[in-house]
């Protein structure tokens, strides 16, 4: 039994606290032994580093400016992706939340499927849905949204449900002793309780679907990722550059946004 | 006698009529979707139509072929193997770098800048964008990929690190600090210690990540079980796919379950 004693240093008896250390051994032969699969080669990482700085060289190149056009209604057509699959994703978690949270499921039977159903959405990564949807319904946004909503559904309705399961009890059974029936408890007393808790789900669900759909292009499900992989491929490095610098404006401006609008939800208006 | 007069007198004493915003936000919401789905060019229609054409699809990937399930286990061991090294390649940048980003323990306020805009820009860089940078530079293979995982998920690691450091207790700070504690003595007895039971659960929650993205880092050659999956659905070989797909999605629900219980453990 570890109890938390163990678990800090310096221990009491003035050794290393031995669950640390055989777990930082466990983690050492880990990696000793997986070292030929990943084909770990310092020889060659240290080799390659000149090749690596040469490839960074050769992205500082006059950016083309005639491409930002494109460039421009290309990043438009991810933030569009990505807006409109966190939306549908928003609406089919809010149901999906109410029947994964453990008190707010009609029936424990369909609580256990509910969670299982969303951990498997949620199991496969965004590109590997897009792969198959592209397959299913052909090039362009739409198997990408529809591989972003399916995926965001499976986080979503798990984080929806998890903020759910938190409410305090009292509202809910004040709204009950006025009669309110089953679909009013769950409206009128837990999803405005749950509300902060989703504003912030769904800020980080859009920075996680704005990296996502910024990729999707690389499978042809729309995007800036089709362009991105085409400039590498083609080593148009004026391009490379551009692209790469409009995503991570992109990104980093809505990971400010997020911040700043998840820190005013959790500490209150004035921070 | 203008329309004026009629206004009642004491109007202006009354408290403002209360307004209720939601209504024309829910309305500026769904103008902008139908712009987006406009502009997308994306009609339900064909989404229709797609429908029927979709379940024939899906039901192509019926009966999976496992006949080569020893190489699909080999490829899935390579692609864990990869996703380790991304997350212990992120563990020591984020052990280094998340000190400095922290605002309580940071030497200097420049070094704490320059931190927080490197772990920006690690976190800001998708993870495949760096996988097809680092698979050009040094060549196919697991090895870019893992660099690329490490790379981009030491932002997020710096970033959890960095506030869980922000939340430690001024008393333990200053208690070790009163015995005249250095910098890394600081970090070493005060910060670590505090919030090794959180970096435990970012470090798991990380490396769930980078299984999942290890698997698809094969689609721009950093090889691993995605590769094979990207092959056998150029190929059309649903038979194949639907076991790769299979495979995958066992290991990632094995260790969903794995790191759940052992962050039931250890919380």
């Amino acid at each position: 039994m570890t109890t938390v004693s163990t678990w800090r240093w310096p221990t009491p008896s003035g050794w290393l606290p031995l669950p640390l250390v055989g777990g930082v051994l466990v983690l050492i032969c880990a990696l000793w032994l997986t070292a030929p699969m990943v084909e770990v080669d310092f020889v060659r990482l240290i080799g390659s580093l000149g090749k690596m700085t040469a490839f960074a060289g050769q992205m500082f190149v006059a950016p083309d400016w005639n491409y930002v056009p494109q460039l421009l209604a290309k990043m438009l057509e991810t933030i569009e992706m990505t807006i409109l699959g966190t939306a549908i994703a928003i609406v089919l978690s809010l149901p999906m939340g109410i029947l994964a949270a453990r008190n707010a499921t009609p029936h424990i039977v369909v609580y256990r499927v509910t969670r299982d159903a969303l951990s498997l959405m949620r199991a496969l990564p965004e590109l590997v849905w897009a792969l198959v949807f592209v397959s299913a319904v052909g090039l362009g946004p739409l198997p990408g949204v529809m591989a972003l909503a399916f995926v965001t559904v499976g986080f979503m309705g798990k984080f929806f449900a998890e903020s759910i399961e938190v409410v305090d009890q009292k509202a809910v059974e004040g709204v009950r002793a006025h009669g309110a029936g089953w679909l009013q408890v769950r409206l009128f007393a837990m999803l405005p309780q749950a509300l902060p808790d989703f504003v912030g789900t769904v800020m980080y669900i859009l920075d996680h679907n704005l990296r996502a759909a910024a990729i999707l292009g690389l499978v042809g499900a729309g995007g800036i990722g089709y362009d991105l992989v085409m400039s590498m491929r083609l080593f148009q490095y004026d391009r490379l550059l551009l692209i790469a610098l409009a995503i991570y404006l992109v990104v980093t401006l809505l990971d400010r946004a997020s911040d700043r609008l998840r820190s005013r939800i959790i500490h209150g208006r004035q921070a | 006698m203008s329309i004026h007069d009629l206004r009642p007198v004491r109007s202006q004493d009354l408290p403002p009529k209360p307004h209720n915003p939601v209504p024309v936000w829910v309305m500026a919401t769904l103008a902008a979707l139908w712009l987006i789905l406009w502009d997308l060019e994306i009609s339900f229609e064909a989404l229709a139509y797609g429908v029927e054409d979709m379940g024939e699809y899906f039901s192509r990937y019926g009966q999976p072929d496992f006949s080569n399930l020893s190489r699909y286990l080999e490829l899935m061991g390579i692609t864990l193997a990869t996703a380790l090294w991304g997350t212990v390649f992120a563990l020591l940048v984020a052990f280094f770098l998340a000190p400095l980003a922290a605002r309580n323990f940071t030497p200097n306020p420049q070094a704490y800048r320059i931190a927080r805009e490197i772990l920006n820009f690690m976190r800001a860089m998708p993870d495949l964008l760096l996988a097809l940078i680092f698979v050009a530079a040094l060549g196919l293979g697991p090895l870019p990929g893992a660099l690329a995982l490490g790379v981009h998920t030491a932002g997020f690691l710096g970033k959890f690190f960095a506030e869980s450091l922000e939340r430690v207790d001024k008393g333990v700070c200053e208690g070790v600090a009163s015995t005249g504690a250095n910098f890394p003595q600081m970090i070493m007895y005060a910060g670590w210690p505090s919030i090794l039971r959180e970096a435990m659960g970012y470090v798991l929650y990380i490396l769930d990540r980078n299984v999942r993205m290890a698997s698809v880092l094969g689609l721009v050659g950093a090889g691993g079980i995605g590769l094979a999956l990207h092959d056998t659905l150029r190929l059309f070989d649903y038979g194949q796919s639907a076991a790769l797909i299979l495979v995958i999605l066992a290991t990632i629900l094995i260790i969903d379950y794995a790191s759940a219980w052992l962050r039931g453990r250890l919380g």
